[in-house]
């Protein structure tokens, strides 16, 4: 019995420190995929967008225009247009 | 006519259970095990199949149990009225689909052969996020705190000496808290333990949001329990950056799997398949047929198989011992000493480090992915009804499943 508990206390130093190992790499390696992906692949792939028309071909001179002063009285001259967007 | 109503009496099993009320007792777990799966839904999947397994390998001359073989790898069994003994290594398929009947020939193909575990933990694989733990990497490391149950119950049950290092080495495994790998290793080590150490193990893991508690409740304070998560995350930030998270996650389980193949090569049957699943998941619209194959089809039928068998195992002579009742105790103990280590080893980080860690994410270093981790955070959210740590403690608690996978391939390793 005496071998038994002799054994299992050394499979008990040897398996927790192992795990602790491998764990320790598995993290020391992670953070290394980390970095290298970052270096070398730092985007993900992301869907093409369909081009949309600029935001001048929506609207002309006149109605941007209409709309800049209108926007301008409303806040008592504080907001201005930065976008128009066609909904 | 007297002689017609003894043959149909002797056709039931009438006189067998009389003569042996064992089965009885048999029934009744089966029973229990049926209402605790259905009505109180604890791990449904597998305590029904397990369940059912018992109840119908428990019917003399069903034929329906497991038979084990001896010391010298034979068997017993009855053929044309004669006992004969036969080695089951030196049987075929066919032959013991023969002799021994349909659920002998599933269990020596599936079970026994190894097969079912690793695919198993492929579908487990393939439902993982290995997500919050890239996130959350440097607590990953309390993944290892918590096998410390494992070694601690190997120790115990080996001092008792009623049980040998194998079998010791196999009760103390249902501290990973993780089914498959406690049956993959009792197969490779104690198979005639399998039926009482798989149930263990699935009940004690159906039972997490017992044991969680009570181990958080008689370790930690309220203090502890209270350390919000991203308020020290907001205190001292991580300087790690994720630009590619898809990249690094397709990357991971094939640098994770060479990795561990290296240093601990037993334990690549489940290291391996659990992250090819995850590979499979991970690489998105081009393999969903086989990812969907392995997370349903695949891993549903290969449920219901090592449930039904692994009940199967559980016949009268093989349960109803005090190695038995050493395994259930024994286990609850493996899977309070994991729990134990994993907050003790948050523990002694809090001490050295300025970044304090709520001990709950050291309680989810055992697997039982991710029913740990959602008890652990419901906990935490009774203390501060802001701390949601559900992620962190993702990260220890799918690392555990890692660790419990490692410390299994040792004991193989060592034991085997």
């Amino acid at each position: 019995m005496s071998g038994n508990i002799s054994e299992a206390l050394m499979l008990m130093g040897v398996g927790l420190a192992t795990v602790f190992l491998v764990l320790l790499l598995v993290i020391g390696f992670g953070n290394l995929l980390i970095k290298a992906v970052n270096k070398f692949a730092p985007e993900e792939e992301k869907p093409k967008q369909i081009a949309s028309k600029p935001v001048a071909a929506l609207v002309d001179g006149a109605v941007q225009q209409a709309i800049n002063k209108a926007v301008e009285q409303i806040t008592g001259g504080k907001g201005r247009v930065e976008k128009i967007v066609k909904l | 006519m007297g002689d017609i109503l003894n043959r149909i009496y002797e056709m039931t099993a009438f006189q067998a259970i009389i003569d042996n009320p064992g089965f009885l007792v048999m029934y009744a777990l089966a029973f229990v095990l049926l209402y605790l799966g259905i009505k109180k839904q604890y791990e449904p999947l597998l305590l029904i199949p397990i369940a059912f397994g018992v109840l119908i390998a428990n019917f003399p001359g069903g034929g329906m149990g497991v038979i084990s073989p001896d010391g010298a790898g034979l068997v017993h069994f009855v053929k044309d009225g004669q006992e004969v003994a036969r080695n089951i290594y030196e049987m075929s398929l066919p032959e013991i689909a023969h002799d021994l009947g349909v659920m002998n020939f599933l269990y020596y193909a599936l079970i026994k052969s190894g097969l079912l575990p690793p695919i198993i933990f492929m579908g487990v694989g393939a439902l993982t996020d290995f997500g919050p733990m890239l996130r959350n990497l440097k607590l990953a490391i309390f993944g290892a705190g918590a096998q410390f149950g494992i070694f601690a119950v190997l120790l115990v049950a080996a001092s008792t000496g009623y049980f040998s290092m194998q079998q010791s080495a196999s009760l103390a495994i249902i501290g990973g808290a993780d089914g498959p790998t406690a049956i993959f290793t009792t197969i490779k080590l104690a198979p005639e333990l399998l039926g009482p150490i798989a149930i263990a193990a699935y009940s004690y893991m159906a039972l997490v949001p017992v044991i969680v508690p009570l181990v958080v409740k008689l370790t930690c304070s309220k203090k502890e329990l209270s350390i919000n998560m991203k308020q020290q995350d907001k205190l001292y930030p991580s300087n790690t950056v994720i630009k590619n998270e898809r990249a690094l996650k397709i990357i991971f389980p094939i640098a994770v799997t060479t990795l561990v193949a290296i240093i601990v090569p037993s334990a690549v049957p489940l290291v391996g398949m659990l992250m090819f699943g995850n590979l499979i998941k991970e690489v998105g619209s081009s393999t969903s047929r086989i990812f969907d194959a392995a997370s349903n089809a695949v891993m549903n039928s290969a449920t219901i198989f090592l449930g039904l068998c692994v009940g199967a195992t559980m016949t009268v002579d093989a349960f109803l011992n005090l190695q038995t009742i050493g395994i259930v105790a024994g286990g609850f103990l493996a899977f309070g000493f994991s729990i134990f280590g994993g907050i003790m080893l948050v523990k002694l980080f809090n001490l050295f480090s300025k970044k304090k860690i709520n001990p709950l994410i050291g309680a989810t270093g055992l697997s039982a992915v991710p029913m740990a981790s959602r008890v652990a955070n419901e906990i935490a959210l009774k203390y501060d009804p802001r701390n949601h740590v559900l992620n962190y403690c993702m990260s220890s608690n799918v690392s555990g499943v890692i660790g419990s996978a490692v410390a299994a391939g040792i004991l193989i390793a060592f034991l085997g």
